[in-house]
């Protein structure tokens, strides 16, 4: 899924790349090829790269107390959160995470920087994600009463 | 589908009380669908008039332009839309109070019903803007649990109609809990942490002891904080046309021809000299508008309540047991000259700025005084005196670089610029200031960062130009993050955050050591942690 959705902003960069070359008539050819060597390059090694680094990075685990998650490439991040803070539960899928049967699962707490997003599980999985931790949830309010 | 945040009890306490307010204190503030105060049709048609200024003048040059009779129907019917638009705008706005929710209906075109329960209720604010106080008005602000939501804003009541609606809201919880024997019992600390609980409040809400009061000599302290220029850069921006025109004005002229005579560093510094005095000035007047009269209060209710201003007057009721702690401000300018300044970390405010100036509980002020209120408040003398774990070696050479690059960068560029311009060498004194003073500013950050834990509290402590030192109830903190750049991954550092639901919603330390990161959270929530740690 990093793969596509890198790839997709690397075709915005292209399309400017492209787009310099047809405006810029006049002067040599040789900095536009240099430029697009590198980038090239460039693209190609981020678009191998990010996606295996940030799969090996991403954790995520949810016990009947907290949910905990791992994630980022280049800067890491971890989050922790308990069940009893847990306000809502939230999946969300793009248009390829939808090609590729995937979804992100968002569970936000009361502390509004406290959202903790799992991207890219599988769809079977988040929703039996959800399910449990709105159990979980629930039966928090449950012992309330 | 929103799930509210559970109230459970605790495990051996008494049977919680029934959720439903006592009837006879609900009926107290119990109405019917309500209009607003009737003066407000003088206030809004000008409120609107203010809104609409730039379409008003335009529509009235327009008038000018053309010749005679059409020009002055447009005017007068510009005219009586916006008058128009405020009594709409009056006669759509009605709010009730009813079965324990506060509900506001508003608007013509966009009908919208804000609706909110009493006991979410964690902070009111009774504001007077000058116009309103010139009739007797005031605008309740009520602030909820509940971070994304704004505030619910009753603009506006009677002052007397309004301070009797603040004071029921905020002591209606605890006057009920009085009654119903026992005391509402807040959301519980993650679980493994011991439970306090809050012994019934003594049924007294009008008994009050002052914590503060300004003494007009703090005003010496309003230059020093950067609120003096940012005040400054607004006032530059709105009056910037009139400054033109002075600038270019006779008298001006003469004064720069005569500065003009003398060496450029004359100049330079009469030039430095009244572009201070002038931002000063401001801070001051900003000072004097924001604070004058400022009074902090307790009330044995539970309820801090805080009242300043000159023009405009707003008073500030904060739940005690809803707050969860204070950030003591230390801005550069405020700490050499030994003073500093409180905020209140509470729920029930948004991150709005406008929202936070209700979070004030101590103004710019001598160190010691604030200490005093800040004990007076959180209670507990170690989380703020304590000293504070220094974070290491790593992190020092971190604020070095972090803060020598940029200032490096700078300087190069400006003389870049410089030479490439071919302006006057003594600009670059300014770079060269810059460069001198990075080593002492990166010091100073390094030495600004700090954490510490206390029984209660977590205290973090950072920056130098806008040093906090932020005081966090245990009990407040929801999750945490833990985040690391690939830099500071490189040194084994990584930045802990603190998720609350009150004040700033996020408290950080920055680059402290991974394990003593780890161990902090974990200190703080075992039971948390201890799950993920062993791995």
């Amino acid at each position: 899924m990093w793969l596509v959705e890198g790839g997709g902003q690397m075709m915005l960069l292209l399309l400017l790349q492209v787009g310099w070359w047809f405006l810029d008539g006049d002067g040599s050819r040789v900095p536009h090829l240099v430029v697009g060597v590198v980038w090239t390059l460039l693209t190609v090694a981020y678009l191998v790269v990010m996606p295996i680094w940030r799969y090996r990075v991403h954790r995520w685990e949810s016990t009947p107390t907290a949910v905990y998650t791992q994630s980022g490439w280049l800067d890491q991040e971890r989050r922790i959160a308990p069940v009893s803070r847990i306000q809502t539960v939230d999946m969300a899928r793009g248009p390829v995470a939808q090609l590729l049967g995937l979804a992100t699962v968002t569970v936000t707490t009361a502390s509004a920087a406290g959202p903790l997003r799992i991207h890219g599980l599988d769809l079977d999985v988040a929703r039996h994600l959800v399910e449990e931790l709105t159990e979980l949830t629930v039966a928090e309010r449950g012992d309330a009463t | 589908m929103s799930v509210d945040p559970p109230d459970p009890e605790p495990p051996a306490g008494p049977a919680r009380s029934t959720a439903d307010p006592a009837p006879s204190a609900a009926a107290d503030l119990e109405t019917d669908w309500r209009r607003l105060d009737p003066r407000m049709l003088l206030i809004h048609p000008v409120q609107e008039a203010i809104r609409f200024l730039p379409a008003l003048l335009g529509v009235f040059l327009l008038g000018r332009s053309r010749n005679g009779g059409a020009g002055h129907w447009w005017e007068l019917l510009s005219v009586a839309v916006v008058i128009g638009v405020g009594v709409m705008r009056y006669l759509t706005t009605r709010f009730r109070i009813r079965h324990g929710q506060i509900e506001l209906r508003k608007g013509l075109v966009n009908r919208q019903v804000i609706a909110t329960p009493e006991d979410r209720v964690r902070t009111v604010d009774v504001t007077a803007p000058p116009f309103h106080r010139l009739l007797g008005l005031a605008k309740v602000e009520i602030g909820t649990a509940g971070h994304t939501r704004e505030r619910l804003v009753l603009d506006a009541l009677p002052l007397a109609a309004a301070r009797t609606m603040r004071e029921e809201l905020i002591h209606l919880r605890s006057v009920t809990a009085d009654r119903a024997g026992a005391p509402h019992t807040e959301l519980p600390p993650p679980t493994g942490m011991p439970h306090t609980e809050l012994p019934p409040p003594t049924p007294d809400p009008v008994a009050e002891t002052t914590l503060l009061t300004l003494n007009p000599a703090w005003v010496r302290y309003a230059p020093l904080t950067m609120s003096g220029l940012v005040t400054a850069l607004a006032v530059f921006g709105f009056t910037g046309q009139f400054l033109r025109s002075a600038i270019e004005g006779a008298y001006v002229q003469d004064a720069v021809r005569a500065l003009g005579g003398h060496a450029w560093w004359v100049s330079l510094l009469v030039g430095l000299a009244s572009v201070a005095v002038a931002v000063s000035f401001l801070a001051v007047l900003g000072y004097i508008l924001q604070n004058w009269h400022f009074r902090l209060s307790r009330h044995q209710g539970g309820t801090l309540h805080v009242s300043r201003g000159l023009l405009t007057t707003r008073e500030t009721s904060i739940e005690e047991k809803r707050l969860r702690g204070v950030e003591v401000g230390e801005p550069l300018g405020l700490r050499l000259a030994g003073g500093s300044r409180l905020k209140a970390i509470t729920t029930g405010l948004s991150r709005r700025e406008d929202d936070r100036g209700s979070a004030w509980l101590v103004p710019p002020a001598p160190r010691s005084v604030v200490a005093g209120v800040a004990r007076a408040v959180v209670g507990d003398d170690e989380a703020l005196t304590a000293p504070l774990t220094p974070h290491g070696p790593a992190a020092r050479r971190r604020r070095f670089l972090r803060t020598l690059l940029p200032a490096a960068v700078l300087a190069v560029g400006a003389a870049a610029v410089v030479w490439w311009l071919g302006l006057a060498w003594w600009l670059l004194v300014l770079p060269a200031l810059v460069i001198l003073g990075a080593p002492f500013l990166a010091r100073d950050r390094y030495a600004g960062l700090g954490h510490h834990l206390s029984s209660d509290h977590l205290v973090v402590r950072s920056g130098s130009f806008s040093r906090r030192r932020d005081i966090l109830q245990r009990t407040g903190i929801i999750g945490w993050t833990v985040q690391s750049t690939w830099f500071q991954r490189r040194v084994g550092l990584a930045t802990l955050v603190a998720t609350t639901a009150a004040g700033k919603q996020r408290y950080t330390a920055y680059d402290l050591p991974v394990a003593e990161a780890v161990a902090v959270a974990h200190e703080v929530d075992p039971a948390l942690l201890e799950q993920f740690l062993a791995r």
